[in-house]
């Protein structure tokens, strides 16, 4: 991963005024998770599944900091139970960052989260942005999590390929 | 050995009212409802999901005490957790498990099927490898007081393993309503904005702001 693009999905999340992230890390977005975890200003947990992570993400809302869930396509499928109950039952605001596997250019394995990616944050009524310039990714991070605080509910980035390498 | 709801009534006498308790779904919420319902208690938190939301909180709060009260199919769903919680070491936070061993049955005439620590899981021996220096097992009421005290008085992370009878033939009537994960998201982060001077629910305006 380019460590630029790497550096404009930290600057978001940073504009946003995110200080506190957990995440489960894959290697198409490790630049993103190294970046995070040596920034001062945010307090980055990593954790044994993207369930707990989501889980910690809530706990930490309730303590007053600007959670955001950095998990792969696959990580969203393993928290979906914890995440679905977040946005639908206790209506805590996470903001959730995926790098969008399964579009154009990806190996053909990835092609599966092109199937679940979005349904599964449909069936969870958390609303998203699909982000494909990296020129975008400032902006719609910001964007999406003033969304997440003023509607009290969680919102998702998808980071694509095109937007991130 | 001891019921949970002997447990809990013995905890509800100790805790002052500012630390904050996360409770698992089903009777740990239920009973504990029946004790102790604040503004400083998070109700109805999931399977797998009530030590890591507990462990969010205790890292927001650093100087702020915050109590787990866990399940033992609830905390085996996200058993890593441990692993987390000691890595970050929150000194402010206990976590306790009650271990009644079975899934669902607790509150019926017959225990429920069994969890993985119906057998020869130790769930201290596992908190303690995870890193958790403060790991400990208890099995009756003095027990249980002890190692509160403990949790109250020394620098954590602290696990409790509290092994509780299959069965809970005690638990309360229930004469009072627990609110609803909504509800209780309004008065617990409110409660939190107030005494902690943070703010949650304010200042999401989008673009009117």
């Amino acid at each position: 991963m380019d460590p630029e693009k790497a550096k404009l999905v930290v600057d978001g999340l940073k504009g946003a005024g995110v200080n506190f992230a957990v995440g489960v890390p894959d290697a198409q977005f490790i630049e993103v998770y190294r970046t995070v975890a040596k920034d001062p200003g945010i307090h980055y947990v990593g954790a044994a599944n993207e369930g707990e992570a989501a889980g910690i993400a809530m706990g930490a809302w309730f303590g007053g900091r600007k959670p955001a869930l950095i998990i792969a396509t696959s990580g969203l499928l393993v928290a979906m139970y914890h995440v679905a109950r977040i946005n639908l039952l206790h209506e805590v605001p996470i903001l959730v960052v995926i790098p969008y596997r399964g579009d154009l250019g990806d190996p053909r394995w990835m092609g599966m989260y092109q199937k679940t990616t979005e349904p599964a944050l449909r069936a969870a009524d958390i609303p998203y942005r699909v982000v494909n310039r990296s020129s975008d990714i400032v902006r719609v991070i910001k964007e999406c999590n003033e969304s997440a605080r003023a509607w009290l509910r969680s919102v998702a980035v998808l980071l694509t390929e095109e937007a991130l390498w | 050995m001891v019921t949970r709801y002997q447990l809990l009534k013995k905890l509800s006498t100790m805790l002052p009212d500012d630390v904050l308790v996360v409770a698992s779904i089903g009777n740990n919420s239920g009973f504990w409802g029946q004790l102790r319902q604040t503004e400083a208690d998070l109700f109805h938190v999931t399977m797998g999901m009530c030590t890591p939301t507990a462990l969010g909180l205790s890292l927001a709060l650093a100087k702020r005490k915050v109590m787990s009260l866990d399940g033992d199919g609830n905390l085996l769903l996200n058993l890593g957790t441990l692993g987390t919680v000691a890595n970050q070491d929150p000194a402010n936070l206990t976590i306790i498990v009650f271990d009644n061993g079975n899934y669902l049955g607790s509150h019926k005439e017959e225990p429920g099927m069994p969890t993985a620590s119906s057998g020869k899981f130790d769930f201290a021996g596992v908190a303690k490898g995870a890193g958790i220096s403060s790991s400990s097992t208890v099995s009756s009421v003095e027990e249980f007081q002890k190692s509160i005290e403990t949790a109250l008085s020394k620098r954590g992370p602290h696990f409790i393993a509290a092994k509780v009878e299959a069965l809970d033939d005690d638990r309360p009537p229930r004469s009072r309503r627990l609110p609803d994960p909504r509800e209780n998201k309004y008065r617990f982060a409110s409660y939190i904005e107030r005494t902690e001077g943070v703010e949650i629910l304010g200042g999401g305006l989008g673009k009117f702001g």
